[in-house]
This record gives C-alpha cells, sequence and structure tokens, in this order.
C-alpha cells in the first residue's frame, strides 16, 4: 500500500503559526523573555560600537601623532630634561612641531587677596604650544612670540570655569603668584591632555623671567608625520638627554583614549553574558510554556494524527513553534536594542553604529534557543499515544 | 470484493495491575457502503475497538485489515498515511480547532495529504454545503451550537472522501433532537455511498440502524435486539472473556 502522509513546507509553517495565534497573549508574554535577553545585548553590543566609532572619530581628527617626553618618574631624585632638549628634538626632520613646557609651582588666584584656588597649576609654554597640541581659543587669542615674556594668560577650559572667567570683557586678571595678569584667551577642551584642562597657561619666558623658575622643560609635546611614528619614536629620549637616555620617557597621549576601548571591551564581554543568561532564561521559559502548551494541547494533538499527521509532523509543528515564538522575541529584541542604542548615542551625540551582523546573529541567536527549547516538548507530543490523545485522557 | 475492514480475533489488554482486558477476540467485517452501529455500555470496549479500527490503537493480539492491507506490519508512519487517505474520523467532543473558521478546520481534514490550499478549501467548502452549513464558511467554532459543531467535524471527517468513517458517540454531547439531525445526516451520507460505524451507547439510537453490533465485556454479541436476554448470559461472556 503506497499511502503516505505528506505536509507541505508551508503549511507546517502555517499550523505552527496558528498554535501561536490561539494563545497570543501567552505568546508575546513568553517571546519577552527572549527580546529582553536580545535587546540588552544588541543594545551593548550597538553602544559600545557607537561608543568606539564615536572615540576613533575623535581620534582620526586628534591624530594619534603626538608623543610626550618627560623627564622619566622614579628612581629617588627626577632628573629634569635639558634646557636644549626641544631644540635638539626640533631638528629630527620627521619633527613636525614641538612645544617644551614647564609645570610650575606658582599659585593661581582670583585677585591678589582672594584664596589659592586649589587644584589649578601654572604651565610655562613655548609659542609653539597651541600648534602642536592642535590647541584652539574658544575666545581670544593663543600666545604668541610677541606676548611670550608678558603677563598674559591662557586659561585651560577648566581652569576659567573654577575662576569664573567666562569672556573677555572688561579684560579681567587673575592673580599668578602674587603678580596681576591679563587673560587673552581660553581654550577649548583638549580631549587627548585632559590635564591641560587645569592648567593657567603662560609664556615660557614670562614664567623664568618673572618667577625665576629654572628653564628646564618639564615636558615636551612633539608632533611627527604620521608614517614615520615607529621610527622616529626611539630616537626621542637619546636626543632629549643624550648623556642618559634612560632617564627620559616617551608616551602617546591616544594610547590613554584608545585604552578607555579596552577597558569598555571587559564592560562588554560582562553585559553580554549577563544578556546570554537573559536567553538563557528566556529559552527555558519558552521550554515550559511549550510543555504546558503540549498538555493542554492533546486532543489537537491526537486529532492531527488522526487526521494522518505522522509523528514528525507533530515534531517540527511544536519545535518551529518554538522557534517562531523565540524569533519573534528577537525581532521584539532588536527593535528595542536599536531603539536603546539610538537613543543613548544620540544623547552622547554619537554617530549610530549598529552593526548589522550583531542584529542578524541576535535573531539567529533566538530562533536557535527557540528550537533547542522546543526539542523536549515536542519530542512529548510526538510520542503521544494517539488513541489516549483523541480521550483527551490524560493516563 | 474486499472488506473496508476486517478484524480477526483481536484483543487488547491494557497493562497495569490487574490488566484491563478490553477487547477479547473480536471477529468482525464491515463491507463497503454498510452503515453500523456498535453499541454497549459504557466500560465495554467501543471506544477501544473503534481505536483500534482507525488504526490509532493497534490490538495486543489478533489482526486487522483495511481494504485487505494488514496493518499490522504497517510502521507509525505508514499507519498516518493510511489515516490520512482511507479514514475519516468524528468524536464526540469534536475536536475542532478554535481559531480557525469552519472552513479552515475542515480544510485541515486534507492537510496531512498534501493538497494545496486553494484545493482545500474548494474541497472543505463542498463538504460544509453537503453537511447543510454553507453559510456558516467563515465562522469560527465558537460562533456555533453543538450540532452545527459536529457537522462540521463531519464535513472534516469526509473531505478526503475516505473508504470508512468512524464516529465514537457523535450524538453524545447533543441533546435527542440535534442527535437525531445528525443520525439522519450519517445516514444520508451512507446513502450516498459512505461507509460508516457509529458508536453508541444509545440502543435507540442502534436500533435505527441497518446493521447492529453489540459489545459487552470486550467481545461481540450479535444481536442487539436481544439485548435483554444477553444480560442474562453475561457471565458466561465473562467466563468466556477470560477464557
Ligand atoms: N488507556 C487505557 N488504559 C487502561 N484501561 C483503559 C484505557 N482505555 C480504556 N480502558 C478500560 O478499558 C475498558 C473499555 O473502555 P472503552 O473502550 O473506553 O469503553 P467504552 O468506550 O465502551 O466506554 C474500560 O474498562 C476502561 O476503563
Ligand atoms: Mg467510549
Amino acid at each position: 500500500m503506497s499511502d503516505r502522509s505528506k505536509l507541505r513546507g508551508r503549511d507546517v509553517v502555517s499550523t505552527s503559526v496558528v498554535g501561536l495565534r490561539s494563545r497570543r497573549g501567552r505568546t508575546l508574554l513568553t517571546a519577552l523573555g527572549i527580546a529582553i535577553g536580545i535587546a540588552s545585548m544588541v543594545a551593548v553590543v550597538g553602544i559600545s560600537s557607537s561608543s568606539k566609532a564615536a572615540l576613533l572619530a575623535q581620534l582620526d581628527t586628534l591624530g594619534t601623532n603626538l608623543l610626550q617626553v618627560e623627564a622619566a618618574s622614579g628612581g629617588l631624585s627626577i632628573e629634569p630634561l635639558p634646557i636644549d632638549a626641544e631644540p635638539m628634538i626640533r631638528r629630527i626632520d620627521t619633527v613636525e612641531a614641538a612645544s617644551a613646557v614647564i609645570d610650575t609651582e606658582i599659585e593661581v588666584r582670583r585677585n591678589a587677596h582672594d584664596d589659592t584656588v586649589v587644584g589649578i597649576g601654572t604651565l610655562g609654554a613655548t609659542p609653539e604650544f597651541f600648534e602642536t597640541l592642535k590647541a584652539t581659543v574658544v575666545v581670544g587669542r593663543p600666545l604668541d612670540d610677541g606676548l611670550q615674556s608678558l603677563p598674559v594668560a591662557v586659561l585651560g577650559d577648566v581652569a576659567a570655569i573654577r575662576l569664573g572667567i567666562s569672556d573677555l570683557a572688561g579684560g579681567p586678571t587673575i592673580s599668578l603668584g602674587g603678580q596681576d595678569f591679563v587673560v587673552v584667551g581660553i581654550l577649548d577642551e583638549l580631549p587627548l591632555n585632559p590635564d591641560l584642562s587645569r592648567k593657567v597657561i603662560i609664556g615660557d619666558e614670562a614664567a623664568v623671567a618673572l618667577f625665576g623658575i629654572a628653564p628646564n622643560p618639564t615636558s615636551i609635546y612633539v608632533r611627527i608625520t604620521p608614517e614615520e611614528m615607529t621610527d622616529t619614536r626611539p630616537l626621542l629620549a637619546p636626543t632629549a638627554n643624550p648623556a642618559r637616555p634612560a632617564k627620559v620617557e616617551v608616551s602617546r597621549p591616544s594610547d590613554l583614549l584608545e585604552a578607555r576601548a579596552e577597558v569598555d571591551q571587559n564592560l562588554q564581554n560582562l553585559l553580554l553574558a549577563l544578556g546570554g543568561v537573559a536567553l538563557l532564561v528566556g529559552g527555558v521559559g519558552i521550554a515550559n510554556v511549550m510543555v504546558i502548551s503540549v498538555l493542554e494541547r492533546r486532543g489537537e494533538i491526537g486529532l492531527r494524527r488522526a487526521l494522518g499527521a505522522t509523528r514528525g509532523h507533530i515534531r517540527s509543528q511544536f519545535v518551529l513553534e518554538a522557534a517562531l515564538l523565540s524569533g519573534l522575541g528577537g525581532v521584539l529584541g532588536i527593535l528595542l536594542g536599536s531603539a536603546i542604542t539610538i537613543i543613548y548615542a544620540r544623547r552622547q551625540s554619537w554617530v549610530v553604529d549598529l552593526p548589522p551582523e550583531a542584529l542578524l546573529s541576535g535573531i539567529g541567536a533566538a530562533v536557535v534557543i527557540g528550537m533547542l527549547a522546543g526539542f523536549y516538548p515536542a519530542a512529548k507530543a510526538a510520542r503521544l499515544d494517539p488513541a489516549l490523545a483523541v480521550s483527551g485522557g490524560t493516563g | 470484493m474486499t472488506a473496508v475492514l476486517t478484524l480477526e480475533d483481536v484483543h487488547r489488554i491494557y497493562p497495569g495491575s490487574p490488566p484491563v482486558k478490553a477487547l477479547v477476540g473480536v471477529d468482525l467485517t464491515v463491507e463497503a457502503g454498510q452503515m453500523v452501529a456498535v453499541v454497549g455500555p459504557s466500560g465495554s470496549g467501543k471506544s477501544t475497538l473503534l481505536n483500534i479500527m482507525g488504526t490509532l490503537d493497534r490490538p495486543t493480539e489478533g489482526r486487522l485489515l483495511i481494504e485487505g492491507t494488514d496493518t499490522s506490519k504497517l510502521s507509525d508512519r505508514r499507519l498516518s498515511g493510511l489515516r490520512s487517505k482511507r479514514l475519516g474520523f468524528v468524536f464526540q467532543s469534536f475536536h475542532l480547532i478554535e481559531t480557525l473558521t469552519a472552513l479552515d478546520n475542515v480544510a485541515t481534514g486534507l492537510l496531512y495529504r498534501g493538497t494545496s490550499g486553494r484545493q482545500r478549501r474548494a474541497m472543505a467548502q463542498a463538504a460544509l454545503e453537503k453537511v447543510g452549513l454553507g453559510d456558516r464558511l467563515h465562522t469560527r467554532p465558537t460562533k456555533l451550537s453543538g450540532g452545527q459543531r459536529q457537522r462540521v467535524a463531519i464535513a472534516r471527517a469526509i473531505v478526503a472522501e475516505p473508504s470508512l468513517i468512524l464516529a465514537d458517540e457523535p450524538t453524545g454531547n447533543l441533546d435527542t433532537a440535534t442527535g437525531d439531525g445528525i443520525v439522519a445526516l450519517l445516514e444520508q451520507l451512507n446513502a450516498d455511498g459512505a461507509t460508516i460505524v457509529v458508536i453508541t451507547h444509545d440502543p435507540d439510537l442502534a436500533a435505527r440502524l441497518p446493521r447492529q453490533i453489540e459489545v459487552r465485556d470486550g467481545a461481540i454479541r450479535t444481536r442487539a435486539g436481544e439485548h435483554r436476554a444477553l444480560e442474562n448470559e453475561h457471565r458466561t461472556v465473562e467466563g468466556g472473556a477470560d477464557r
């Protein structure tokens, strides 16, 4: 006899859809577990990828070719950089710009009678400071050769706030080490050198002449032709201090910014793992609901067997129901996760970067979890004795 | 011509302690075009018999032949195929899918034959018209009366034009008048050529049908009209059952 049951592929799908549609509330609630898991994973990936994109864009404009040369800390005494370290470095052809700065102990006050403003320092800098650091002023002007030796200052953005100066109307002055200085400019933020935000910048000549500070630079900022970075970097220490190159430390401020992205990576993995746990819990929820559903639908299962459904047909119906249920959760989760990412990124004024492969693998993960969750209930459904099932028996 | 259905010395023992001997040596032949009433008190083994006739259950002993094919050698899969093509079922509790319209419920009767959706719906509509529900195609079962639901179920049983229709207490959930209507419908289908086995515990209903088979304690007594007399032989039957 050649009687064979046959169920068309599209009918497998529509049968499973009917099963889900007939229990809408439960379907949605069950899908929600998966949705939350997927949403959190998508949001984690989306937010960190948007943040990374924003960071890389920022690094791109700031450049990764800025190096900072300092006297090495550590050891009992710090050996200061030689006075001619900066002119020597400038002589290297791949150096585009360099500026020596002297970190001083000069106290900063709003005026001669006021208290010292704690946490704000004074920096003597060569005129190339602004060019080398790509430091721009939001108001006023930078220092230049003509102002180098005069009692004028440019404020870092945080220093300006602390000193209560937001514009240059009326020619504001501050008191540095008991001497009045005219504020001629306020710096924009310096993402690569956040420490400079808290400085009052004066000419190095003024620092030496007016306060008798030793002219040895504390740091030298060096801007290098980008392609020559690797070759040039090792030359800096011996050039700055030929006698004791080991007493010189060379660092790249942009590394710090990049390291922030790496810290994010650890946090991201942790959050992803949490999202994975949520997914797992969602999968267990689906398995539970499917087991209950199979018990409730014995009559339907028996009927389908009587109408000619094979065990395989019943099994695929329930596996597919679970997969669709979970897939629905996946879609909801992706929508939710994307929305969270977009809102968050907008707030941070980042460009939104939602990697499509993250979205696809979100759906894929949901479907796979649903199928796995569906196997056991589906096997139970397929194994039901058709005679018992049609009688609605429980034995 | 081969019989539609043949049972040869069928036993069905449900395992347990003690085991239940639900059927004890049933021989039965149903020819094409017949309409047979299986009657007997509750617990006598009627449903067990029908499940075995419908290949939903297998005999512990003995054989079932459907149109000459010995089903005892068929795999579960083949049995499913056989059901999809040759058997139609009507149950006491209708077993309709509530979220589907009458039309889609009836079309489910063709689902596991691989018939296309379009053809399924066309055939389902014809079947619904045949049972007098041509005006209820798109109504859901919850909006139908009990009698109408059973008609939908009957339409689903006949839509694939099976060789044999098996009905287990089709009037069991219906009042007498509605039940009579259902029996009349089954008689009509039989008159049009369908082979039908109806299970009932209602002797009056059974008496209306051309052939009656009485089941008592898992065995067949032939003449339903004599059931009062048979009750006196009950013990003998039981003795026979335990042989
Ligand atoms: N799945 C089962 N397991 C154990 N015993 C059963 C099962 N189904 C039916 N029985 C028993 O078999 C006997 C016949 O039952 P059934 O065929 O349902 O009778 P009827 O349909 O005539 O009421 C009864 O004693 C019943 O309790
Ligand atoms: Mg019964």
